[in-house]
């Protein structure tokens, strides 16, 4: 393999935002041209994947809870306990969700440097509005990321971020609402200040799930994409914890120009 | 007003009631308050000392149903609340006199009990006065007058409560809660549209029997009446948890008396207590004749509408939306632009290719089809 030759016809500066660099990141050979580099940790792969099976059962248990559009199989039989089961289901992934949610925010100060993302930095919000740019086919200096582009991690922030926090809030606010003398009850009392009342909540948790589902559409849309455009892996990445990058003179990777 | 001087229970036996008859009204007054048996002798002694609260009912923007309400009570009686219990000085809906006599007596007892009576208001405030004014004064202004030495305030219905209908879109006369206006005195919400009688009455019975305002929740409503959800006292809830529901009004589930979650039922969004005490002195309730809860005692209820379809609101607005359809709209829409921006990838890519191979450049398999902004 030779080494590709670059086709920009025009400035694609480096990376200027900063991360956090706890540990020197693990890198494998890949033929001469290429190097396999170590972007997603095992506990990252682990929460990618528990996340996404929590939120496609919530997604699909969740609807039901809203609009039920099954009946029991036996119809009539009324010591079926279908929209009770749903509800457990719904329940039981909501504690796995947010047990699995915590894991990453500690990762998040323990894991390599594509586990975290600072957006406090002026050089986040230049490249996320390049990228965008990029995105919509125009004129960009989008530099070249490894892990994950300033508008995806906003994206994160968004939707895994605030999107998780606003379900979770409005979520056990719900669950707990008949016990609002419980400990857990009283936990979640202050919700409705913010949120307002009963039905409020409930609007709020149904329509963050939406957003949820459009952020599903488009997030593996990109994944694809990125695979297909870039050829370096970025599916099986999530398997494997493995990107491809093609090796540049004088230097390991483009890592080296993000060390703070 | 000598009458006043009485107790309730010298009341009671000037009526020709018995001491039995006073300690069964007793009884009934505890459990419709909302206490533990244990505390009758409590209730009981209170009556016994108490003496009759005269009240001052202010009827603002209203229907008159909250009134209405009221005097159907049937535990405690309506009679003995108002004969017994309490002194009705002024009300629109009940007294004889009218015009500046009844405003007389209004001012007569602002006046001469001050920090004793008990001030009700049935109806909401329009913030524009001239879309109520009785006797010559804007409503709220009559409000501040009135509240200002009462003992307490009871906001009935959801009108007082949360704005109620008047406040509903596009609230043309810019109605607003009485909590909105007075800050600086105990009010407690009744919520309902109406409330129900026997809860009416017993938060007034609260009141005069122990001269403090019950324990109330995060929203002023007393716990005793509001601590629930009707969704978690429904006679129905069983159907709710088999995921057995009513599809529609002519069915065959309708029939069973299957949940009317589906058919826009909010009782699991309201806070209310006619799954226990039903109306009509307990006879039913609408769920339990078949139809979905509306949630009359929350706030913007009529706003949360449709009645019969189960909706979500736009936080912010006064809008609500189906989430599903809407939701499944904008899925689409999404995988719309996905399908245009994955077809405009596939052309620059082409293009980016054709004027690489042009240009002789090194096409390894890795490198050929990396998009040209890299
Ligand atoms: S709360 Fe309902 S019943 Fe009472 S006055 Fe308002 S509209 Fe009428
Ligand atoms: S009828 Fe309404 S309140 Fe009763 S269980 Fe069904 S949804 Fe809940």
């Amino acid at each position: 393999m030779s080494i590709p030759v670059e086709k920009s016809k025009h400035e694609h500066p480096e990376t200027r935002i900063a991360a956090k660099e706890r540990r020197p990141v693990r890198t494998r050979e890949d033929g001469k041209a290429y190097i396999k580099v170590y972007v997603w940790e095992l506990p990252v792969r682990i929460f990618h994947w528990i996340n996404a099976a929590t939120i496609l059962v919530m997604i699909v248990t969740g609807i039901y809870i809203g609009k039920p559009f099954l009946g029991p199989l036996v119809h009539e039989d009324a010591t079926a306990f279908l929209m009770g089961w749903v509800r457990y289901i719904h329940f039981f992934a909501a504690f796995v969700f947010t047990a699995n949610l915590l894991a990453r925010w500690y990762w998040v100060f323990k894991g390599n440097k594509y586990a975290t993302s600072n957006p406090a930095q002026k050089a986040f919000w230049v490249e996320t509005w390049q990228t965008a740019k990029f995105y919509l086919f125009l004129r960009n200096k989008k530099p070249h990321y490894t892990g994950h582009n300033p508008l995806a991690q906003l994206s994160y922030w968004i939707f895994i971020g605030v999107g998780s926090i606003l379900a979770m809030l409005t979520g056990y606010y719900l669950f707990f609402e008949p016990q609002p003398e419980s400990l857990f009850g009283r936990m979640f009392s202050w919700v409705p200040m913010i949120f307002g009342d009963s039905f409020m909540i409930r609007s709020w948790h149904h329509l963050v799930a939406w957003g949820f589902i459009v952020f599903i559409v488009v997030h593996i849309y990109m994944a694809f994409r990125e695979d297909w455009m870039e050829r370096n892996g970025t599916m099986s990445s999530i398997f494997t914890g493995y990107k491809s990058e093609k090796k540049l003179k004088g230097k390991q990777h483009d890592d080296e120009s993000t060390k703070e | 007003m000598e009458k006043d001087m009485q107790t309730i229970y010298q009341s009671v036996l000037s009526r020709g009631f018995s001491r039995r008859d006073f300690l069964k009204m007793c009884a009934v007054l505890t459990a419709s308050i909302g206490l533990d048996y244990s505390q009758n002798s409590e209730v009981v002694k209170a009556m016994e000392v108490s003496k009759r609260v005269p009240v001052i009912w202010l009827q603002l923007q209203d229907c008159t149903g909250c009134s209405e309400s009221f005097i159907r009570s049937s535990h405690p009686k309506i009679e003995s609340v108002l004969f017994n219990m309490i002194s009705l000085e002024y009300t629109e809906a009940l007294s004889a006199a009218s015009g500046h006599q009844i405003e007389e007596a209004r001012k007569h007892v602002i006046e001469n009990y001050p920090g004793e009576y008990i001030l009700a208001v049935e109806g909401s405030i329009p913030m524009h006065d001239e879309y109520l004014m009785i006797g010559g004064v804007s409503a709220k202004q009559t409000l501040l007058e009135t509240a200002k030495h009462a003992k307490a305030i009871l906001a009935y219905g959801s009108c007082s409560s949360w704005g109620g209908i008047p406040a509903a879109y596009p609230n043309p006369t810019g109605a607003k809660p009485i909590t909105d206006i007075i800050k600086d005195k105990p009010i407690v919400r009744v919520p309902g549209c109406p409330p129900i009688a026997e809860v009416m009455t017993g938060v007034i019975a609260h009141l005069i029997t122990f001269g403090t305002v019950p324990e109330l929740d995060h929203h002023g409503r007393p716990k005793a009446f509001y601590r629930h959800r009707i969704h978690d006292k429904c006679n129905r809830r069983a159907f709710f948890d088999s995921g057995l529901f009513v599809e529609s009004f002519d069915d065959e589930g309708a029939k069973q008396g299957y949940c009317l979650y589906k058919v826009g039922c909010k009782g699991p969004t309201t806070y209310n207590s006619c799954a226990e005490m039903r109306w009509n002195g307990g006879v039913s309730y609408p769920i339990q004749s078949g139809n979905p809860c509306i949630g009359c005692s929350e706030s913007n209820f009529w706003d949360n509408g449709p009645f019969y379809t189960r909706m979500a609101k736009i936080p912010g607005t006064q809008t609500t939306i189906n989430p599903e359809v809407v939701g499944a709209g904008v899925i689409g829409a999404t995988v719309a632009g996905i399908a245009v921006h994955a077809a405009v990838t596939a052309v620059m890519n082409k293009k980016s290719d054709k004027s690489n191979k042009k240009d002789k450049v090194d096409t390894s398999d890795k490198g050929e089809s990396r998009e040209e902004d890299k």
